[in-house]
């Protein structure tokens, strides 16, 4: 369920942000998160921006295995 | 090969502990996991159970019915994501009722919905709301802006479910579960931390990439021998432990929890979503007067022991005979989501 | 075409009296014009001893322009290619044209005008024709058929029965440009993407790979079901298994980002400028060198191999090193996203 994709925002007008996925543009709605700014990263599902991710949290995982050995 | 990738993937080929049953609740798990084949690189103790996570096959086929009738009874414009589409109803699927002439809309968001209704003021909309609490958020956000649009040709004919019925319905039929990432960045964790704190049920957070599908097998491979129940957050960069606060208001604005038929698990207390008495207006079985249908599947599908995990897609009598990914009896073989579907495109057709 | 500006076909240009003969003269003579298209019944041509291979394919497509082409290059492409694939080079083409009353002149002129310069790159003349006018919502705008005839070369010998294990496979560049782009012409889901048809004639490519070995054993041009309904056709017709290797297999950036956003495969988008090449391994890296000096074909990669095992199956190295089964083709795309 909910395919979502990490995207980042490029442009924002009245709770709308235009976001970008490896070249894919889509307006998207920014009403769940506040102060959503051009440069952020969102996690987008169905039109939607549902979380804001920052760029280096893509190691967090890692540093959760790295715990582990 | 990313070294992390590497490292997760030998903690996984090297697992020598005892039998564990994953179950992944996510229907995008599912698809991933066969998509990447990960079953291939698990050792034979460990196995793996495809859950009810996939909006589609939970969806039961009196749903289907309902929108049919609206498209072919009543003119109205169905606007739906490609996957309800082919999905059997009692009689006949989306993609018949659009080849007998109903007005069937692929949408990406129900927002476009609410686009489309407003670009065509002639016509009644109504979205077919279906998903889990990731996708609920947006169908409530269309019936708002349509509110405040003033538009009185559009609707939602929902069948929004919630996950903790669910988790509380399978808790016995895995070891440790692998949670919807999406679903959690929605709610938060609290749920899932009370199910391993008070009822001992282990379970993972994770995203969906192959990084950190394979880091949550490392890592709950690593746990799981420690004989401890356990809960980990192993997608921090999207799960937050409140979640989204905005999201979890929006829905309770517009919607209220109701009892909800689960195709194949039968009808679950307070698991599903409708739109509360003061949106009804937007509630298209208010709207239209939508006769009750009970809906019919066919009894020799296997759909709801699939999804329990009380049996694989390949002991289903009609898998890969009867029921195949282009000519579905179940909805689990429609979503390329489903179980049986994922076991048929993905596990040499039924071997 | 000023006098065109404005004018739109109507059923009279089709019933085969004088405005007939207006729509013919203004529109398909003033690009399709060669000694061999003439007033009479059929065609007469010469063709040199040997054999020829003989094809036709209809062309719908909605919306009839879009980034990288239109209906009339597809048409001309659609055709060139599945001759070239077979190691013959196009020789003569017929095209039948049915338009839709209403159906804005300028338009039908860009897709003659489109279908010319197709055609003269290719090599190919447009012998006979045929157009028809159908009423206002008959059709979609315009549909057209083509049929057409090449002269096998000589030694070269292709078919989707004659893959075999130890050949490598090879796609002549990025996969999924087509399909993509029409989907985000469509407009119906709101994407945007600097994503172009790879829609083009083929001939030149099929002759760079013949000039480093006649040695090939299937050339196919993967159309509307993608790369990965032709590797599924070409396992099934000669009973040999099929590894990719996901990593090696060249798709575009924002094509993978659409796939993204809608949950679709590119190995499922349609091509129409992309070969998929069998041919012995060891003829595999001159192949993929000297395609991609070529002008279709600046991405060419080796994207796998044919395999003994599994015969009939398409199996796809992951990033993480395991081995899955690529979903046989399905029906319609369905994007995917709850």
């Amino acid at each position: 369920m909910c395919v979502g994709l990490p995207a980042k925002v490029m442009t924002m007008k009245d709770g709308m942000a235009v976001v970008d996925a490896s070249g894919a543009k889509r307006e998207v709605s920014a009403e769940l998160i506040e102060n959503l700014e051009p440069g952020d990263y969102v996690m987008v599902h169905a039109g939607i921006a549902i979380a804001k991710i920052t760029e280096e949290d893509e190691d967090e995982a890692e540093d959760l295995l790295e715990g582990l050995l | 090969m990313k070294e992390q990738l590497k490292k997760a993937k030998a903690i996984i080929e090297g697992y020598d502990g005892p039998a564990v049953r994953v179950m992944e609740v996510c229907g995008t798990h599912t698809h991933e996991i066969f998509h990447l084949g990960v079953r291939k690189i698990l050792p034979p103790q460990v196995e793996l159970i495809s859950g009810p996570g996939c909006p589609v096959c939970v969806t039961p086929a009196g749903f289907i019915d309902e929108a049919i009738w609206l498209a072919l009874e009543k003119n109205v414009t169905i606007c739906t994501f490609g996957d309800l589409v082919r999905v059997p109803g009692s009689t006949r699927s989306l993609a018949d009722a659009r080849s007998l002439g109903g007005k069937i809309q692929m949408v990406y968001s129900p927002m476009d919905a609410f686009e489309y209704a407003k670009e065509h003021k002639d016509e009644q909309v109504v979205f077919l709301s279906v998903g889990f609490e990731t996708t609920t958020p947006a169908s409530c956000l269309s019936v708002k802006m349509a509110k405040e649009a003033g538009l009185t040709n559009y609707a939602l004919l929902a069948a929004n479910k919630t996950m903790p019925g669910a988790y509380e319905m399978l808790k016995d039929s895995a070891d440790v579960f692998l949670y919807p990432g999406h679903v959690n960045a929605i709610t938060g964790n609290a749920l899932n931390r009370k199910l391993c704190e008070e009822g001992g049920i282990s379970g993972i957070v994770t995203g969906f990439t192959a990084s950190e599908i394979l880091t949550a097998f490392a890592v709950l491979l690593k746990k799981f021998p420690e004989g401890k129940p356990f809960f980990v957050n192993a997608y921090p960069r999207v799960v937050t432990e409140e979640g989204s606060i905005p999201a979890q208001k929006l829905i309770k604005e517009w919607m209220e929890p109701c009892d909800s038929q689960w195709r194949g698990l039968g009808m679950i207390k307070n698991s599903g979503l409708r739109l509360r008495k003061e949106a009804q207006d937007f509630d298209a079985r208010v709207k239209f007067s939508i006769p009750k249908m009970e809906g019919r599947t066919s009894p020799a599908c296997r759909c709801g022991d699939v999804l329990q995990g009380k049996c694989r897609p390949t002991d289903c009598k009609v898998f890969g005979k009867g029921c195949t990914p282009l000519h579905p009896i179940g909805a689990c073989m429609v979503s390329n989501e489903g179980a049986c579907s994922a076991y048929y495109q993905y596990n040499s057709r039924g071997e | 075409m000023d006098n065109l500006k404005g004018k739109t076909v109507s059923l009279a240009h089709g019933a085969g009296g004088k405005q007939t003969s207006e729509l013919i003269d203004q529109v398909f003579k003033a690009h399709f014009a060669n000694p061999e298209l003439t007033s009479d019944d059929a065609a007469v041509l010469k063709m040199k001893e040997g054999k020829i291979a003989f094809t036709t394919d209809g062309f719908i497509v909605s919306p009839s322009e879009f980034p990288g082409g239109n209906i009339g290059k597809l048409s001309i492409c659609g055709t060139v290619n599945d001759l070239s694939c077979m190691g013959a080079k196009p020789l003569y083409l017929s095209c039948a044209f049915v338009i839709e009353e209403g159906f804005p002149m300028e338009k039908l002129e860009a897709i003659a005008a489109a279908m010319e310069k197709t055609a003269n790159e290719a090599g190919v003349k447009i012998v006979a024709g045929d157009t028809k006018v159908a009423g206002k919502g008959q059709v979609d705008g315009v549909f057209i058929t083509t049929t057409g005839i090449g002269e096998i070369q000589e030694g070269v010998e292709t078919s989707g029965f004659m893959a075999k294990p130890g050949d490598a496979v090879i796609v002549s560049g990025d996969i999924g440009r087509h399909g993509c782009t029409i989907l985000l012409a469509r407009e119906d889901f709101g994407i945007d993407a600097d994503v172009t048809s790879d829609c083009a004639p083929l001939w030149g490519t099929v002759q760079d790979i013949l000039s480093v070995t006649k040695d090939v054993h299937v050339i196919r041009d993967a159309t509307r079901g993608g790369v990965g309904t032709v590797l599924y056709e070409i396992a099934e017709q000669s009973k040999t298994g099929i590894r990719l290797n996901a990593e090696a297999i060249p798709v575009q950036d924002s094509v993978k980002g659409v796939c993204g956003m809608l949950g679709l495969e590119p190995l499922y988008l349609a091509c129409e400028g992309r070969l998929v090449i069998f041919a012995p391994k060891e003829n595999a890296e001159a192949i993929v060198a000297k395609l991609r000096e070529g002008k279709y074909s600046s991405e060419a990669a080796i994207i796998g191999e044919v395999t003994e095992e599994m015969p009939g199956r398409v199996v796809v190295t992951t990033e993480i090193g395991a081995e899955t089964l690529l979903p046989p083709p399905g029906g319609e795309l369905l994007p995917r996203i709850c």
